[in-house]
């Protein structure tokens, strides 16, 4: 079995990187996929609280470099899913414990044994980023609506266009507004995707149940009823090459939107007088 | 207070239609991403741009009388294709006379200097025909670009305000006309420009 090694990655901290792995991830999962998740963030793990694994980490992503541990032994499976497993960052060292080569080297060894290897990848551009996208043939660059996270992308899209062994990449618009892109408050989709002329993969709208789902350790693609897990198993399912069309949110904000503001014209003209 | 309730009256009417007459944000951040990311990708930093910039406004004075303040040179993109759009509000346009003069203290100058004038004698042809065409294009990108330039640009201008009114030698030492470039009325300028276009 060779598997797809996918790298997700963003520039900017803070869009999502994490999350988008862990319910991707576990949603591929969920579809029977044999799923594992690479979290390179050295020092600043993250991957294994979103799955609520902290607790079951022996050994990390350093103590297989370092040769302590088989790679096998610091697999650590997921609570629910047995077709998941994540191999946990350390914590207590910094970027320059793993070099590009040996990150590569555990992709292909991890390639054999999963359909999915995905490398979450620390922010920045430096040698963290390097490391992350050694191993992986295709990307998911996360970016939300806003200007700095969509420069960041754009930056990001240029790396990735020069390295050679990344095949194809396609950007996953997070954290979306569909009331304030459809108020123009905020750049709609179509705005991120044509700037950066970029394949779109999927759209991720804004959703407190992310953070709720944070605090379980339990990733929301889990929950049948959030918008944002229904979202997240689109893009898996895009992933696996099934043709699932985008949620058009907007459509659904503007006539909400229509409905509210009709309401809140009578209520504030009685506030004014 | 009195224009203020009105003007609420008749932006509620207006969007009781469905009409949008808010500020809308969105298109600010999109221009203003654009923009900064033609400089990303390029390497036409703010520094660059103002040389090319006073370079033209050399070139150009010598065929007309030009709003050297007001002139302005972006970056933009027109579909898939980067274009440089170039805006210059011409004062009057120069007659013969004073065109061969100005000519003529162009030679002088090369030939006190010879080494130092090669790139601004290609520019000389080019520089009308752009000056129509992207003049229209213009009006609108030159807002949201001054702001994020003008910081960069106060710094060298400090000194040498004379120099710019001397159109008759704008030639005659290429080097130093960089530094008679003014940069601060600008946002005055754009203020009133956007009035104009919200009375209308």
């Amino acid at each position: 079995m060779t598997g797809r090694v996918i790298v997700i990655t963003s520039g900017k901290g803070g869009v999502g990187k994490t999350t988008t792995n862990a319910n991707i991830g576990t949603a591929l999962a969920r579809a029977g996929k044999k799923v594992v998740m690479v979290d390179t963030d050295l020092g600043l793990r993250n991957l294994d609280l979103l799955l609520g694994l902290e607790n079951r980490i022996v050994y990390t992503i350093v103590d297989v470099v370092e040769e302590r541990c088989k790679l096998k032994q610091a697999l650590v499976k997921d609570k629910k899913n047995p077709n998941l497993c994540l191999l946990a960052a350390a914590q207590t060292r910094d970027k320059s414990a793993v070099t590009e080569e040996q990150l590569k080297d555990i992709c292909d060894q991890l390639k054999e044994k999963f359909d999915f290897v995905l490398v979450d990848c620390p922010a920045g551009i430096e040698q963290g980023f390097q490391n992350a996208v050694a191993g992986a043939s295709e990307a998911i660059v996360v970016t939300t609506p806003e200007m700095s996270a969509v420069r960041d992308a754009d930056r990001i899209i240029g790396l990735l266009e020069a390295k050679e062994e990344i095949k194809s990449y396609k950007l996953l618009i997070n954290r979306y507004r569909p009331n304030m892109a459809a108020s123009k408050d905020m750049m709609s989709k179509d705005d991120v995707v044509e700037i950066l002329s970029a394949e779109l993969i999927g759209i991720i709208p804004e959703d407190t149940g992310i953070i709720t789902s944070t605090n379980k350790g339990e990733p929301i693609v889990n929950d049948d009823d959030s918008l944002a897990g229904r979202a997240y198993r689109n893009v898996a399912q895009r992933i696996i090459g099934e043709d699932v069309p985008i949620i058009d949110f907007e459509e659904e904000a503007k006539l909400s939107n229509k409905i509210k503001k009709f309401f809140s014209k009578f209520l504030n003209k009685g506030k004014e007088n | 207070m009195s224009d203020n309730i009105f003007a609420e009256i008749y932006n509620r009417i207006l969007s009781l239609f469905g009409q949008n007459v808010k500020d809308e944000s969105k298109n600010t951040a999109v221009n203003r991403l654009r923009l900064v990311l033609m400089q990303d990708r390029t390497n036409l930093t703010p520094e660059i741009m103002n040389r090319m910039r006073t370079e033209l406004i050399a070139v150009l004075s010598k065929y007309v009388e030009l709003d050297k303040e007001a002139l302005d040179l972006n970056i933009g993109q027109e579909g898939e294709q980067m274009a440089l759009m170039l805006s210059i509000p011409v004062i009057r346009a120069k007659d013969e006379a004073e065109i061969e003069q100005a000519l003529k203290e162009e030679e002088e100058a090369k030939k006190a200097e010879a080494e130092k004038s090669e790139e601004d004698e290609t520019d000389v042809e080019t520089s009308d025909d752009d000056k129509e065409e992207t003049q229209e294009d213009n009006s609108e990108e030159n807002q949201d670009s001054e702001t994020s330039e003008g910081t960069e640009n106060d710094v060298e201008t400090s000194d040498a305000k004379e120099n710019a009114n001397s159109e008759e030698e704008p030639t005659s030492k290429p080097e130093e006309a960089e530094i008679e470039f003014e940069k601060k009325p600008i946002p005055k300028i754009e203020k009133n420009k956007k009035e104009e276009i919200s009375e209308e």
